[in-house]
């Protein structure tokens, strides 16, 4: 029997299938030179088969990862073992454009890598595949789907009028802080505040009124935040805020701040000026307070003394 | 005179395919031993003037027992037969006193040769074909009942000692190679076998299919998190060990024991497996949540479950080797030739 043959036709069609295919080859040999390049490398790179025949592909394509890529070659060479390498690892080997530059939401092609060792008619390898698969969708998809789950995160968190966290959220993190300080012993205080008199702004100028006086106290209060204390609306006019590394003194400090400058607000709503105070009331975590629940109440309680003793005041609960 | 002739070796196919390795008109009585233990009574009994020595055995290991031989100074010659082929387990056993090294599967022809070589057998003068075989008698212990479960685990024995190799290799280190566990799971059974590893530790975890000959399943790599950074020390990498550093470790070494281990599975089927590309089913997560097992599409698998660990590092990593329910009579059917 003789050997199988593939006369020059068949071997003319093999090779243009392998050039027209819609993944990326390249061969290379030990030095990395190039020894194909088939249509799909030369659409994306514009470098022609006859522009890197036997090319050094580092001189070529100077931005590769060329310790990268010599470690895995080096590994197939020596192993005789395929390699792959996904997109999460690294977006592409290749800087290619995306496949849809319109309608596409990726600037470059993300890439799954294959290196396979050719083997030669001896069983030694002194060649090596490069296949380059164009995943940019799956990529796309992956990161349009974290993105969206991040900003669900962030909506289901954040409440709507204010933009502060909303009252679930910040309870979540107050619960946190306390076992913080349970743990650690650090200083924490919580304080709570709320509109005085808010029922009557929203009946003499109406609900909208209300709203944007809710806003601008949202916006006193952000505007005095550090980086680390967490403030949230707990109700309609209530609002909370956790306060690490700070003691009642301290925190007396931040609520007299916040107070009068909600107090010299001069807020106009179609026409009419409309001045509103605050009330306030500040809870230090000591040893005895059992949990987050009793420590949040007695802020309230702090409060509501705020309330008794002419309102436009703070309070610190007495241990 | 008739030389007795002892193979030691826990898997019944091993023992069986040894036997009728060993050349036709070769003037032997046989014995075999399942273990070191039994191994080295058969000795002292005479039966194993030369031994041929599996390495990884339950009781016993093929290490333990050429110490022992040696500290006892009991009169006998051992060739190792192993899957195990690093350089540093060849080198181990010719410096615990083994005098050749084969590796599984071997040959008539290597087998041999090598015994001429060290004057155990001279082959008959004339063509082997009116050369009578001698009749082999089997003095002690049993080649035993052949079970489709045996053939599986001496496969996966070569395969892995393939891949252990490859992986030997490329980090420069000695792998720990145990005995593959091969079991018929039902998909329960999984998700319990996968989360009787410490609760508390966290796994990252890359799978990949393969599928050629009507034979399908997935490898799944497990890796404990712990071991990143001996890995990262041994490939070299500087720098903060990351996420995207510990991705890349995971792929590498996922490359290589899966890449190995299914060909390995494939060569000895006779057939090639086409390889999907890896996915990354998490990283730092509790093993139970790296499986979302699709219950309801499969019922069983076959599962083969090998522990790679190195030496003198805090490295190890589960590969498992799923095979669908679907695929077990095609694997049957390839796996007559070693049951016959």
């Amino acid at each position: 029997m003789s050997e199988p043959t593939i006369d020059i036709k068949e071997f003319h069609w093999l090779m243009e299938m392998l050039q027209t295919i819609d993944v990326g080859l390249v061969v290379l040999d030990k030095e990395h030179n190039i020894n194909v390049w088939n249509s799909f490398m030369e659409s994306h790179s514009g470098l022609t088969p006859l522009q890197t025949k036997d090319k050094n592909i580092f001189d070529l394509f100077e931005e590769l990862p060329k310790d990268w890529l010599m470690h895995k070659t080096g590994s197939v060479f020596m192993l005789k073992n395929r390699s792959f390498m996904t997109w999460e690892q690294r977006p592409y080997l290749f800087k290619f454009k995306n496949n849809r530059p319109i309608t596409g939401t990726e600037p470059f092609m993300y890439q799954n890598i294959t290196i396979s060792p050719l083997g030669s008619t001896d069983g030694s390898v002194n060649h090596v595949a490069i296949i380059i698969y164009d995943v940019t969708d799956i990529a796309a998809n992956r990161n349009a789907l974290e993105k969206a789950n991040l900003e669900l995160e962030t909506l289901s968190r954040t409440d709507r009028l204010t933009q502060l966290n909303n009252r679930g959220y910040w309870e979540e993190c107050l619960s946190k802080e306390f076992s913080r300080y349970q743990r650690y012993k650090t200083t924490c205080s919580v304080i709570m505040f709320d509109i005085d008199h808010f029922k009557k702004v929203n009946d003499t100028y109406g609900h909208q009124a209300g709203d944007e006086v809710i806003r601008l106290v949202s916006k006193v209060l952000t505007k005095n935040l550090r980086a680390t204390d967490i403030a949230g609306r707990y109700g309609g006019e209530e609002f909370g805020v956790i306060l690490g590394n700070t003691d009642a003194e301290a925190a007396m400090i931040f609520c007299e701040r916040v107070r009068e400058e909600i107090a010299a607000l001069d807020v106009t709503y179609e026409g009419q000026l409309i001045k509103f105070t605050v009330s306030l009331g500040i809870s230090q975590a000591v040893d005895s307070t059992p949990d987050y629940v009793t420590w949040l109440n007695q802020a309230d309680q702090a409060l509501y003394a705020s309330k008794e003793g002419g309102r436009n005041q703070t309070n610190t609960f007495k241990h | 005179m008739t030389i007795p002739v002892l193979i030691c070796d826990d898997s019944s196919v091993a023992r069986k395919q040894m036997a009728r390795t060993l050349p036709d008109d070769w003037d032997i009585e046989i014995s075999f031993a399942k273990h070191g233990e039994e191994a080295l009574a058969a000795i002292k009994e005479g039966l194993g003037d030369i031994l041929f020595l599996d390495l990884n055995m339950p009781v016993m290991d093929g290490y333990e027992t050429l110490e022992n031989i040696a500290k006892q100074n009991l009169p006998t010659m051992v060739i190792v037969v192993s899957g195990d082929i690093q350089p540093e387990a060849h080198k181990r056993v010719k410096d615990l006193g083994a005098i050749e090294f084969i590796k599984k599967p071997t040959s008539k022809e290597v087998l041999s040769e090598l015994l001429e070589k060290f004057g155990l057998y001279r082959p008959t003068e004339g063509t082997a074909a009116n050369t009578p075989p001698v009749e082999k008698t089997i003095v002690k212990g049993e080649i035993g009942q052949i079970e489709y479960r045996d053939c599986i685990q001496e496969i996966a024995n070569v395969a892995m000692g393939q891949a252990a190799d490859l992986l030997a290799r490329l980090l420069n280190v000695f792998v720990k190679l145990p005995i593959p566990n091969v079991n018929l799971l039902e998909v329960s059974e999984l998700e319990m076998a996968l989360t009787q590893t410490e609760s508390s530790a966290t796994y990252s975890a890359v799978c990949q299919g393969f599928i050629g000959a009507g034979i399908c399943g997935e490898a799944l790599l497990i890796f404990s998190d712990s071991s990143f950074e001996d890995i990262a020390k041994l490939l070299k990498y500087k720098g903060e060990l990351n996420r995207m550093v510990e991705l890349e470790l995971l792929m590498e070494v996922a490359s290589i024991l899966v890449g190995a281990c299914t060909n390995g599975i494939a060569q000895q089927l006779d057939t090639s497996f086409s390889q999907g590309h890896p996915v990354v089913l998490g990283q730092h997560v509790k093993v139970s949540n790296l499986i979302k097992a699709n219950s309801k599409r499969w019922k069983k698998t076959l599962a083969i479950e090998i522990t790679y660990e190195i030496e003198n590092y805090n490295i190890s990593c589960d590969l498992l080797l799923l095979f669908t329910e679907d695929s077990i009579d095609n694997l049957n059917k390839r796996l007559s030739y070693l049951m016959d």
